[in-house]
C-alpha cells in the first residue's frame, strides 16, 4: 500500500505539488494523468525517492519512505521510463538481470529469471538473450524495459509514460501485454500517461491531477459517468458524450435512410427497395415533411394497380425528435422488436433513423474509442 | 647505412628502449591520475567550471620550461622526466573522462538509479562503460603526445631518442636528427594503432555504432 500524506513539492518559488493526499491499495493499477506540468511524474518519482517531498510523507506499507535506504528501496520497486534506457553496453540478458544481480542473486537464479521473463513475452531466449538493445526494435526494447522492472519481482512497479515513444500499433500490443501481466502477477502499478485512451484501458483507478492537486480519483467507469470538472471532461473528450451523462438520440442516429415522395409509383418504390436491400422507405410530402412509411409487405398485398404509394402509407407507433433523450427510443427498439425509430427535425423533416446496429456501433465507439 | 648502424646501432636500440619506458611509465601514471581526477570532477560539475580552465592554462606552459623547473627542484633523475610527462599525459585523459561521463545520456543514469544502483555502482556499471570510447580516445591522444614530449628528456641528459636529436642539432648532423625522429614517429604510429585495437576489443557490440560520435 502506498500512501501520500499532505505531500508538498516546490522548485524555487513554483509550487509543483500542493498538499497531496491519497492511498493506493495493493494490487491496483493506478494511472496518473493530467495536463503537462500537473505534477504527475513528480508524484511518481517520490515513491522510489528519485525526488523527495518538501513537506508531508510518503508511506510504503505504512513505513515512511524517507526512513528507508533509498538504494535498497529502489531495488524493490520496478521502474520503467519513457526513453526505455536499456544499458547499451549490456546484452538483453544482462539488462534484465540488473536488479537481481544488485540483490546478489546467484548466477543460476538470474539465468532462470531471464528465461522465464523472456518466455512470458514470447521472445525466445536463444534468439534474444545475447542481443544488444540496439539490435532490437523499439517495441522489443520496451518489452525488455518492462521485464527489467519485473525481474526481482517487486510488489510495486512505476511506469513513466512507458509507451509514449512507440508507434500506435506497438503501443496497443504492449498495453495489452502489460495489462495481462498485471492481472497475472497482481502487481501494484503506478502508471503515468497523458493519453486518456490509455488510462481508460489500463486503469483500475484514474488519478486525475492538475496544478499540483488532485482533480478527481475514480474508476474509469465513474470518471466517464461523472467527470468532476470541465478539465476532466475535456480530457475524456471523445470518450464521453458531449452533454455528459444524458445521451441524446442524435448520437445514435444514422442519416442515410431511404426516402421517397408520396407521388412516386408503386413499382418504382419496390424496385428501389430491391436495389438497396431494404424493406421499408420513409415517405415525405412535396415540402419534405415526414408522412409515414411504406413497407414491401404493404406493396405486395395492396399495391397492384395503384397509381402511387400515397394510400399505402402507414404510421409508426414511435417517432423521436432531435434532442430527445436516447434512452426512450433505445428502450422502445429493444422492447418492441421494431427494427428502427424515425427521428424528425423540429420542422417535421426527416433527420435520420436509429437502428439497433447504429446504437451498438456508437456504444462501442464510446467505450473503446474511435478505431478508425 | 650499415656503417651508421655499426656505430650507433646499440645506442639507438638503447635509446628506443629508454624512450618506450618513459612513455609507458608516464602514460600509465597520467592515465590513472587523469581517470581518477576526471571521475572526481564529474561528481562536482560546478567546480570544474573553474578547475578545467585553470588546468588548461597550466597545460600551455611549454614542456621545456616545466622540465627545467622540475630539474632545478628534483635534480637529474628519471623521476623528473616521468613526473613532468605524467602530468602532461594526464590532461587529455582527464578532460575526456570528464566530458565522456557528463556526455552519458541522462536516461541511462536515471534508469540506473531507478534500478537501485548506488552512485558508485552507477559509475562503475553504467557511466564509465558508456564513457569508455571517449576516455580511450583521450588515452590515445595522451600516448601520442607523450612520445614526442619524451624527446625533451634528453635536454637534461636523461636519454631516449632525444639524445640523437640534440646531438644532431648541436653537431649539425642531419643523419643523427633523422635517426632520432624516425623511430619516434614510428613509435607514435604503432602506439596509436595498438590503442585503436584496444578500443575495438573493449567496446561491446551494442555500442559499436556510437564510437566516434
Amino acid at each position: 500500500m502506498i500512501q501520500f500524506e499532505h505531500v508538498c513539492k516546490r522548485y524555487g518559488k513554483t509550487t509543483i505539488l500542493e498538499d497531496l493526499s491519497f492511498t493506493i491499495p495493493d494490487g491496483q493499477f493506478v494511472v496518473l494523468i493530467g495536463p503537462s506540468g500537473c505534477g504527475k511524474t513528480t508524484t511518481m518519482k517520490m515513491i522510489n525517492r528519485l525526488l523527495e517531498p518538501d513537506g508531508g510523507k510518503v508511506l510504503i506499507d505504512g513505513k515512511d519512505a524517507a526512513s528507508m535506504d533509498r538504494v535498497e528501496l529502489r531495488r524493490h520497486i520496478g521502474y520503467v521510463i519513457q526513453q526505455i534506457g536499456l544499458f547499451p553496453n549490456m546484452t538483453v540478458a544482462q539488462n534484465i538481470s540488473v536488479v537481481p544481480r544488485l540483490l546478489k542473486y546467484d548466477r543460476e537464479r538470474c539465468d532462470r529469471i531471464v528465461h522465464e521473463l523472456l518466455e512470458m513475452v514470447e521472445m525466445p531466449y536463444d534468439r534474444y538473450a545475447g542481443k544488444y538493445p540496439n539490435e532490437l526494435s523499439g517495441g522489443q526494447q520496451q518489452r525488455i524495459g518492462v521485464l527489467r522492472a519485473l525481474a526481482a519481482s517487486p510488489p510495486v512497479v512505476l511506469m513513466d509514460e512507458p509507451f509514449g515513444a512507440l508507434d500506435p500499433m506497438t503501443r496497443e500490443v504492449l498495453q495489452d501485454e502489460v495489462k495481462k501481466l498485471q492481472l497475472k502477477l497482481h502487481k501494484t502499478i503506478v502508471f503515468v500517461t497523458h493519453d486518456m485512451g490509455e488510462a481508460l484501458k489500463m486503469a483500475d483507478t484514474i488519478l486525475f491531477m492538475s496544478g499540483g492537486r488532485i482533480e478527481q480519483i475514480a474508476s474509469p467507469e465513474k470518471m466517464l459517468e461523472n467527470p468532476a470538472s470541465d478539465l476532466v471532461r475535456s480530457f475524456l473528450g471523445k470518450h464521453v458524450t458531449e452533454s455528459g451523462a444524458v445521451a441524446r438520440i442524435e448520437t445514435f442516429m444514422r442519416t442515410n435512410a431511404y426516402r421517397v415522395r408520396k407521388d412516386r409509383g408503386v413499382l418504382e418504390c419496390a424496385e428501389m427497395m430491391a436495389r438497396n436491400s431494404v424493406d421499408t422507405l420513409l415517405v415525405t410530402d412535396e415540402a419534405e415533411h415526414y408522412l409515414g412509411i411504406v413497407t414491401i409487405r404493404g406493396i405486395k398485398l395492396w399495391g397492384k394497380g395503384l397509381p402511387n404509394i400515397e394510400t399505402l402509407i402507414v404510421q409508426t407507433p414511435h417517432v423521436a425528435r432531435i434532442g430527445d433523450e436516447a434512452k426512450e427510443s433505445v428502450d422502445y427498439l429493444l422492447e418492441s422488436g421494431d427494427d428502427y425509430v424515425v427521428v424528425l427535425n423540429a420542422d417535421d423533416t426527416i433527420a435520420g433513423i436509429v437502428t439497433k446496429t447504429s446504437v451498438a456501433k456508437s456504444v462501442a465507439t464510446t467505450l473503446w474509442g474511435d478505431e478508425r | 647505412m650499415s656503417a651508421f648502424f655499426a656505430t650507433y646501432g646499440s645506442m639507438l636500440a638503447e635509446a628506443i628502449g629508454v624512450h618506450i619506458l618513459y612513455v609507458l611509465a608516464s602514460v600509465a601514471i597520467g592515465f590513472v591520475l587523469g581517470l581518477a581526477l576526471g571521475v572526481l570532477l564529474s561528481r562536482v560539475p560546478q567546480w570544474s567550471a573553474v578547475l578545467i580552465p585553470v588546468m588548461s592554462i597550466f597545460q600551455t606552459i611549454p614542456g621545456l620550461v616545466f622540465i627545467g623547473v622540475l630539474f632545478i627542484w628534483i635534480g637529474m633523475r628519471p623521476a623528473t622526466v616521468i613526473i613532468a610527462l605524467s602530468i602532461y599525459a594526464m590532461f587529455p585523459v582527464l578532460k575526456n573522462t570528464y566530458t565522456g561521463i557528463l556526455g552519458v545520456e541522462p536516461k541511462y543514469v536515471e534508469a540506473a538509479k531507478g534500478c537501485g544502483m548506488s552512485p558508485l555502482q552507477t559509475l562503475w556499471r553504467v557511466e564509465l562503460p558508456l564513457a569508455m570510447p571517449t576516455i580511450i580516445a583521450g588515452l590515445r591522444m595522451a600516448a601520442i603526445y607523450t612520445v614526442s614530449w619524451t624527446v625533451l628528456a634528453a635536454m637534461i641528459g636523461l636519454g631516449g631518442l632525444g639524445n640523437f636529436v640534440y646531438q644532431g642539432v648541436s653537431s649539425n648532423n642531419n643523419t643523427l636528427i633523422i635517426a632520432g625522429a624516425i623511430p619516434a614517429a614510428v613509435l607514435a604510429i604503432v602506439i596509436g594503432a595498438l590503442i585503436d585495437l584496444l578500443q575495438r576489443k573493449v567496446t561491446p557490440r551494442g555500442m559499436k555504432k556510437e564510437v566516434g560520435r
